[in-house]
């Protein structure tokens, strides 16, 4: 809870006027969106046992079936090789999140690190890494995706390193930005007088204060990844085919959007309220735990 | 509110009905949607069969296939004979005139080969048109005599309709790209009137044009639009933005049929569709080749998914095509216990690992058929898994010679040399790496032999050593969808070439 | 500001010279030959050697990389595999369209966000708010792909009130003067291209600025809500000023700034998103050219059109500066 007591320091005399305006809003917006996550990610861990068939299991007899509704075998239709849409699209979800989390989580480690030592030592190393940030960021996102795809060919882990590549670089802006004003304030003084070793401030003391904003990059960083992971799969370069994911389905989908609408609509809807839920999500963090806004008392 | 396209129609309609009434002859204009694309002005910068087609119209054609005759006919060249093993003898017609009204001759058609087919370092031509010529020369004004340098009994499948000749003034006088692009003419019933890469292409009849009056209702204008999109073109085809639409997804077919003004024309195409496997272990023995071969339903695969739009191959050719054997054996039947019998006898009783690598989008529904064929290589005992490159990354690696199993096609194979030679010769190619001296001696015998029913037999002695050897599994060819509103007359060819002029529009 | 100005280019050159090393490199890397891409199928090694020669593909890397550098310093991106032609003709040819996309994908976010936001800041907590809100959170959650083929299913396909694909209707443009097609039909006065041309490029456009209207809306809303409790709206509205003239003249062109920011950030996902929006509706434009030439491997157009769009990133960010300066008279350099 380091984190929310150098929030409160900062805040204290706003928190009261402040909260008990924005909690109703708060309240909806944190509980539909945290609904629809959690909805996702307890279907992502279950799915399996859930799902009523194998994603994998052709039939091509029954090929293009429309939706039968809930309740009956092929609720949500089957899809071009008589594969059931439902199963395929609770698998989906394992796979949307899987690379989610990674993504966010290995680009989260690598930003924040990397925007840490490049704010408090400053310097060459300062120079160098956002020397670094200038030239990746530079490149038109999809196309690095691409082209990594294309190099190192298809699969899962390589899709995660392909989205890592560029994602990094929000939280290090950021991070870099509040280690600076960090840098010079009294506590950090106070533990150098004390002894700490560099690594000792950077990990105990710096950090721990910009885990919140980090968290609020974090959680709209998972949301953009789950898009951009669909697009690259879209596009070809994902996954192997024995793996269904949202992006694959609405990739296969497009030549049967007029003869069979169900194949693009349910991923593409699955991929558009999951997303919606980590937005929302992500807007109600920002709201608790960014104190410029709540000055204001202005929701973004 | 009107849309643009209900204006410009009615505007249109209410031209035709005052010209009709005023005794005026509209301009008939068809529209084609095309998935191949011409990205360059130089009529010899690409090798499709579009490409091919458009520019063999615009400049003649050199000569032609006919499939009803299934035999070549002249056109600007009216006649040949060979006067040796390696000498063809070529007759043009004296008939053909370029744009500017001179004459299309021999130099001309000399320029064509020898400059700008072969000698062009930009020209991706020159292994599909002209592959073994080394000479051509100009023995008079319409005769032309070409040299090859080995016997080349099928010589003609590559220069019929495929020889663009064009005129080696205007190339003298403006320069290349000048002349391709501002002074691009021909000797054929069609002049290139517009060309977007990429985008469109549009060809104008020409009246005067001998072929243009033994046809007087193939169109006035013809406009090639490229649309890859299958969604895109059905519904352009509906919204009668497109007159005729090319290679119509099997499951799109409804739609169009629903439409009494619309019909779907299917054609056998000329694609050869196979399983290609490198003899590197585990398909180094031939009984894991054959049992792959013996895995596939193609029945089923032809029934379900390509809604029965496909025939069954039986051997690398189909019907139609050049030295097609209806009694080769042996047959690859669908029989997945003789496939797991195969692979006991091989040695893998408890079944072998393989990866089936395939394109996507580069074939019709490529993706798909092969996921289909995954789970029944794994009933016939294979443990098989699918990959899909894409497509620059597969075609590298097939070249290259690195690739053990995966989906291919082969297109053009009227003839089939030319396709037998690339994938199964020793050394020609890397792309399987198969080698059988028998077969070489056989595919040498039928390049070099000018007797047709000589050919046809070392042709069907080779196709029969393929087939139970199994470098490859022969599994269908497609019946490609042509969509032809009913206002046109026009039998669609197997290969993607179009020729305008047998079109009959009416009115 | 000029000097300011001059220093920051300076200080771009290093990055691009960075930023084509890293292109140049990775499209090297990827597995693929353009040779064997491009020449007919029935190529054999002969042709292929030839073709390495030809387009300096027999060279070491690094000696290809440096003939690359300096002829991109005189201006000469070399001439496209595929295309035969100068690369910066090729991209000069589909540039106009993709730019024509973009800017009325910007217009259509603006029109539809900005006041949207504007309304909704200056309401808290009102329907308008909850409506403005649930807009921006529907566009930056919406996959553009989706979204271009939900709308060909319905507008184009149910509907058929618009065309799914493609700039034009061929036969209605005239000649072809700058390569905006909608510039061009205005400038000839031939209302009848104009119209086809806006019927369609409205659902590309449309497709491809959701996001950034999802984001704008979100942008505005937020810094007029910052700005509608700043002191000086304060005084004004003590004043006795009317609440719409209040928002109206000094809320909303301090507003304005962070939405610039917003369209500078944005304008690379504009860039990439525009590659996936003209690959669905057969956009003529360097999206779809970009995709052709990575599955071409056609080194030089590739090159050449990354480079493009970092060069516009960059000037854009530049302008961007300068249009602060000009909105907020308290920067000054």
């Amino acid at each position: 809870m380091v984190f929310m007591q150098s929030l409160t320091l900062e805040s204290a005399t706003e928190k009261s006027v402040v909260w008990p305006r924005l909690l109703p809003r708060l309240h909806v917006k944190a509980f539909t969106g945290g609904v629809i996550v959690l909805l996702f990610i307890i279907i992502g861990i279950i799915g399996p046992s859930i799902a009523p068939f194998d994603p994998n299991k052709q039939e091509l007899t029954a090929m293009m079936k429309a939706p039968a509704g809930i309740g009956a075998p092929h609720s949500l239709g089957t899809d071009n090789l008589g594969r059931d849409i439902l199963s395929r699209v609770i698998y989906g979800s394992r796979v949307s999140l899987l690379v989610a989390f990674a993504v966010v989580f290995v680009s989260g480690f690598i930003g924040i690190a990397l925007g840490a030592i490049s704010g408090f030592f400053g310097g060459k190393v300062d120079f160098l890494i956002q020397k670094l940030v200038e030239v990746v960021w530079a490149f038109p996102p999809l196309l690095l995706g691409i082209t990594i795809m294309a190099f190192l060919g298809q699969g899962l882990f390589n899709l995660i390193l392909a989205l890592v590549a560029q994602r990094w670089i929000p939280y290090c802006r950021v991070v870099r930005g509040q280690t600076l004003s960090l840098r010079n304030r009294d506590f950090v003084t106070a533990a150098q007088c004390l002894g700490a070793s560099n690594r000792q401030i950077i990990t105990r003391h710096i950090i721990p204060n910009l885990i919140q904003t980090s968290l609020v990059i974090g959680t709209f960083a998972m949301a953009s990844s789950i898009i951009a992971e669909a697009s690259l799969s879209f596009l070809g370069v994902g996954v192997p085919p024995e793996i269904p994911t949202w992006g694959t389905m609405l990739a296969d989908a497009r030549i049967y959007i007029s003869t069979a609408w169900w194949l693009p609509l349910f991923p593409g809807l699955c991929i558009f309220v999951t997303v919606l839920g980590i937005n929302l999500l992500g807007d109600a963090l920002r709201d608790i735990l960014d104190p410029r806004l709540k000055r204001s008392g202005a929701k973004i | 509110m009107i849309s643009a396209r209900r204006f410009v129609t009615a505007l249109t309609a209410v031209t035709c009905l005052l010209c009709s009434a005023l005794g005026v002859r509209a301009q008939s204009r068809v529209s084609i949607g095309v998935t191949e694309t011409i990205e360059t002005h130089n009529p010899y910068g690409d090798s499709v069969s579009l490409q091919y087609g458009i520019y063999s119209e615009v400049t003649g054609p050199f000569c032609t296939y006919s499939y009803n005759k299934a035999d070549f006919e002249g056109r600007l060249a009216e006649r040949w004979k060979v006067e040796n093993p390696t000498t063809w003898i070529f007759y043009l017609s004296k008939n053909y005139k370029f744009n500017d009204g001179t004459t299309v001759t021999a130099e001309d058609v000399v320029h064509s080969l020898m400059n700008r087919v072969i000698g062009d370092p930009q020209s991706k031509q020159k292994a599909s048109v002209a592959p073994s010529v080394v000479k051509a020369e100009a023995l008079d004004k319409f005769t032309v005599k070409v040299t090859t340098d080995k016997p080349t009994a099928p010589l003609l499948s590559f220069l019929c309709d495929r020889l663009i000749v064009t005129s080696k003034a205007a190339f003298d006088k403006y320069g290349r790209d000048a002349a391709d692009r501002e002074h691009m003419m021909g000797g054929g019933p069609y002049q290139l009137k517009e060309l977007i890469p990429g985008q469109r292409l549009v060809l104008q009849k020409r009246p005067d044009h001998p072929d243009a009056k033994n046809h007087p209702n193939a169109p006035d204008e013809v406009i090639y639009r490229i649309m890859r999109e299958p969604e895109q073109r059905v519904t352009a085809f509906l919204n009668d933005e497109i007159q005729i639409a090319q290679f119509i997804p099997p499951h799109m077919r409804q739609r169009i049929e629903k439409n009494a003004k619309l019909r779907i024309a299917p054609i056998d195409s000329v694609e050869i569709m196979f399983l290609a496997m490198q003899p590197k272990p585990p398909f180094d023995k031939k009984e894991v080749r054959q049992a792959v071969c013996h895995a596939i339903n193609r029945d089923q695969i032809i029934a379900t998914l390509l809604e029965s739009f496909a025939s069954r191959l039986d051997g690398p050719i189909g019907p139609g095509q050049y030295g097609y054997d209806p009694n080769l054996k042996p047959k690859m039947n669908y029989d997945p216990e003789v496939s797991k019998k195969l692979l006991a006898q091989a040695g893998y009783a408890n079944g072998v690992d393989v990866e089936l690598q395939t394109p996507v989008g580069r074939y019709t529904l490529d993706k798909q058929l092969t996921e289909a064929m995954v789970p029944m290589l794994n009933a016939a005992g294979f443990r098989a898994r699918l990959l899909t490159p894409e497509w620059a990354t597969l075609w590298a690696n097939v070249q290259k010679g690195t690739v053990p199993f995966y989906y291919m096609g082969r297109g053009s194979v009227q003839d089939p040399s030319a396709a037998l030679h690339q994938y199964f010769h020793t050394g020609e190619t890397p792309r399987i790496g198969y080698s059988n001296p028998k077969l070489d001696e056989l595919l040498d015998k039928e390049q070099q032999e000018f007797d047709p029913n000589k050919r046809r037999q070392y042709l069907s002695q080779a196709m029969s050593i393929l087939t139970d050897d199994a470098p490859a599994c022969f599994l269908w060819r497609h019946k490609l969808l042509w969509g032809l509103n009913s206002r046109i007359d026009y039998k669609p060819l197997p290969d993607a070439r179009i020729y305008a002029i047998d079109m009959a529009v009416k009115r | 500001m000029v000097s300011y100005l001059v220093h920051r280019l300076a200080g771009t050159l290093p990055v691009l010279l960075l930023i084509s090393f890293l292109v140049f490199s990775l499209i090297h890397a990827a597995p693929g030959d353009p040779t064997l891409l491009l020449l007919g199928e029935e190529t054999n090694a002969a042709d292929i050697a030839r073709a390495k020669e030809r387009w300096g593909l027999d060279q070491p890397l690094y000696v290809q990389y440096l003939k690359f550098v300096r002829a991109a310093a005189a201006g000469d991106f070399g001439k496209s595999f595929k295309y035969a032609e100068p690369v910066i003709n090729v991209i000069k040819s589909r540039l106009p369209a993709t730019i024509e996309l973009a800017v009325f994908a910007i217009i259509i976010a603006s029109l539809l966000a900005i006041p949207l936001g504007v309304w909704a800041g200056a309401k808290p907590n009102s329907w308008i708010d909850n409506l403005g809100t649930t807009f921006g959170l529907f566009g930056i959650s919406m996959p553009s792909f989706w979204l271009a083929i939900m709308l060909i299913l319905l507008l184009a396909g149910v509907l058929n009130v618009l065309p799914t694909s493609g700039r034009s209707t061929y036969g209605v443009a005239g000649p072809e003067q700058t390569g905006f097609y909608l510039f061009d039909s205005i400038m000839q006065k031939n209302w009848a291209a104009v119209w086809d041309g806006l019927t369609h490029i409205f659902l590309p456009a449309l497709a491809l600025g959701m996001n950034m209207l999802g984001i704008l809306m979100r942008v505005t809303r937020s810094s007029i809500l910052e700005v509608m409790n700043e002191d000086y709206v304060q005084t004004a509205r003590a004043k006795g000023l009317q609440e719409k003239n209040v928002v109206w003249r000094h809320v909303t062109s301090n507003a304005l700034i962070p939405v610039i920011t917003v369209v500078g950030l944005e304008l690379g996902t504009l860039l990439s998103g525009s590659i996936i929006v003209e690959t669905v509706f057969a956009w003529p434009g360097s999206g779809s050219l970009l995709i052709t030439a990575l599955n071409a491997r056609d080194y030089p157009l590739v090159t050449g059109i990354v480079m493009t769009y970092t060069l516009a990133f960059v000037a854009i960010n530049l302008i961007i500066d300068g249009l602060y300066a000009v909105v907020d008279p308290r920067i000054r350099y």
